[in-house]
């Protein structure tokens, strides 16, 4: 298949399936985004790193997709097995960002850094760049389905650019979040994001653990 | 500062005439007729018999109103009776129905969970961006019905705004009951930070619903499941959850309510409660305070069962968001500066109408919602009685 034909594909999917991405990634950055500064350019720096890392979790997922051919994401149990690992990172991840949250700005202030997660102020590692690496190994059914296509591919840089290309689809849609901005941040609106990144981490954290310890949930 | 309530003079209302009262109680004793003995109602006897049941109850409740010009106690009877009858009712026609608590999976696929107001919030993401439900109810079904519970939760909220959690909500008084028990609290200092944790609860579950497709929050973490309809837990996961149901309903529908005399899981951890309280920017009944008679003693926050009183939002002359219009606060100032309000108007302008715009709108709701409710609990503790 030319290149081209297949980025255009990758390009739709990620297009149509823009909504399935928001909504799996709606409970990570949504929280973190109300913690950090109001302002268009805060949030645009926070998407910026956010999208970046994702899109380096979705490179590495296409080398891997691409090398085993047989795409790992296909078969139930070593899918239940990364995903479950993926959730348990994930919650630890949420749960240090809520912690080192605490620090942010209610009020203007001069500090312009985004939330780093870590002991040591402004020397930690980007929050953003964690959870967007993350939720980028996220199995999603949209990130599975380009998962399969890419293990179709014939080299693996056309797996990579088809990746790239879906990426880009579903990126449009992250685009809204900048409003999030707008929202005044006071004491109230940071602590509720933080409780709330706590809450959505021990669902995480749970589900990940029964999905390690190969345990369904109820119904499913 | 506090000021000591001893010094301040206290001007408790007179009652009103008994002629009088009866005379403003007759529209709603009109109304509950009109649910309740309409021509499409049953004729059984039994059915006749709660239903008068309820007819009595609800408008001798409003006739105390009416005649003693006090809110909150009058409307506590009904609502904690509500809450401990739904239950009744509710397990009774569960056990009728299926023979257990638990509901099936296949039961739910089949689209048969009966349907609660407290998954609206979450249902709202789904819907603008799929176009699905999230529920495993069915839409048009009769009773328990997802249309008929949001057009009459529209109603009731549009009238009452967060007015829901003192008049209709078929949950709250349950600890509103136990609250009640004490003479005093044993538990006095509260962390104001915990009026956070509602909106937590409410971003998570919207967010996760989103997520994972389902209601979050009625598959984890709703207290009532425990008295209600809980997930038949078939494998470890889903006793995880009936623990987790049962853990919530007892730490803050008994335990903690018994030990500060507050609603702790409708101030401290409901996401519905939450979600009404946007809605009370748009109620036009509000609960104002006039700055120029109160002498802050804070006592009306001691008594709000919510914790919408601060310091700062007395000091500002109103209540916090989160007010649910019971009426404790304007009840219990010694100098009746804490009134009901209409917006718009002028601060303790006809404060006595205002209130009465209020309970006339709030009681022709509670009968038909609550009082039906009543109605067939009633009707469900005679048929094993008789």
């Amino acid at each position: 298949m030319p290149v081209f034909a297949s980025c255009g594909e990758a390009l739709l999917l990620g297009l149509a399936s823009g909504p399935a991405c928001i909504a799996a990634c709606g409970p990570v950055l949504v929280p973190s985004l109300l913690t950090e500064r109001a302002g268009f350019r805060p949030h645009v720096r926070y998407l910026s790193a956010f999208l970046a890392a994702r899109l380096l979790g979705y490179m590495l997922f296409a080398v891997v997709a691409w090398e085993l051919g047989m795409l790992a994401s296909m078969l139930p149990a070593p899918r239940m097995l990364l995903m479950g690992a993926v959730y348990v990172l994930l919650a630890c991840i949420l749960l240090w960002y809520a912690y080192s949250a605490r620090r942010t700005c209610a009020q203007p202030c001069a500090d312009s850094k985004l939330v780093s997660i870590g002991a040591k102020k402004n020397r930690g590692v980007a929050g953003a760049a964690s959870l967007g690496f993350l939720t980028g190994l996220n199995l999603c059914p949209p990130f599975v389905a380009a998962g399969i296509r890419a293990a179709q591919m014939g080299s693996l840089v056309a797996a990579l650019l088809f990746f790239a290309a879906f990426f880009v689809g579903t990126s449009v849609w992250f685009v809204p979040f900048l409003s999030l901005g707008c929202f005044v941040r006071n004491q109230a609106v940071i602590t509720v994001a933080r409780m709330a990144m706590v809450l959505i981490a021990l669902y995480y954290l749970s589900m990940g653990i029964a999905m390690l310890l190969g345990k369904k949930v109820y119904g499913y | 500062m506090a000021t000591d309530v001893r010094t301040l003079p206290l001007a408790r209302p007179e009652p009103r005439g008994i002629l009088r009262s009866l005379l403003l109680t007759l529209p709603i004793l009109i109304w509950s007729l009109l649910m309740f003995f309409n021509p499409g109602s049953s004729t059984a006897p039994i059915r006749r018999i709660a239903a008068a049941i309820t007819v009595l109850f609800m408008t001798s409740l409003f006739f105390m109103m009416m005649r003693t010009r006090s809110t909150y106690r009058w409307r506590r009877i009904f609502f904690v009776s509500l809450g401990i009858l739904f239950p009744i009712g509710f397990i009774y026609n569960l056990i009728l129905m299926r023979g257990s608590m638990g509901i099936p999976v296949e039961e739910m696929i089949a689209g048969r969970t009966p349907f609660c107001f407290m998954p609206i919030p979450f249902l709202i993401l789904p819907a603008a961006l799929t176009r699905t439900l999230v529920f495993p109810g069915s839409i048009a079904s009769s009773s328990h019905g997802i249309a008929a519970m949001v057009a009459l939760w529209l109603a009731l909220t549009l009238v009452m705004g967060k007015g829901w959690c003192s008049y209709a909500c078929f949950f709250g008084g349950i600890e509103e009951g136990v609250a009640a028990i004490p003479a005093r609290a044993k538990i006095r200092k509260l962390d104001p930070r915990l009026r956070y944790v509602p909106w937590a609860v409410l971003l998570a579950m919207v967010l996760l619903s989103l997520a994972i497709f389902e209601p979050a929050y009625c598959m984890w973490l709703c207290p009532f499941k425990a008295v209600t309809e809980y997930v038949a837990a078939r494998n470890a996961l889903g006793l995880v959850q009936n623990v987790i149901f049962v853990l919530l309903f007892a730490g803050l529908v008994i335990v903690l309510p018994f030990l500060t005399k507050k609603r702790t899981q409708c101030s401290w951890f409901c996401p519905f409660g939450a979600f009404q309280s946007i809605f009370n920017k748009i109620s036009i009944f509000e609960v104002k305070i006039d700055k120029e008679r109160c002498k802050p003693c804070l006592l009306c926050q001691n008594a709000c069962p919510n914790l919408s009183l601060s310091k700062e939002s007395v000091a500002r002359g109103e209540t916090l968001l989160s007010c649910m219009k019971c009426g404790a606060c304007v009840d219990v100032c010694p100098r009746q500066a804490i009134v009901w309000h209409i917006k718009g108007t002028q601060i303790a302008w006809k404060p006595e109408r205002a209130r009465l715009m209020f309970l006339y709108s709030a009681w022709a709701l509670a009968v038909m919602f609550g009082g039906s409710i009543i109605a067939e609990s009633v009707y469900t503790i005679l048929h094993f009685v008789v």
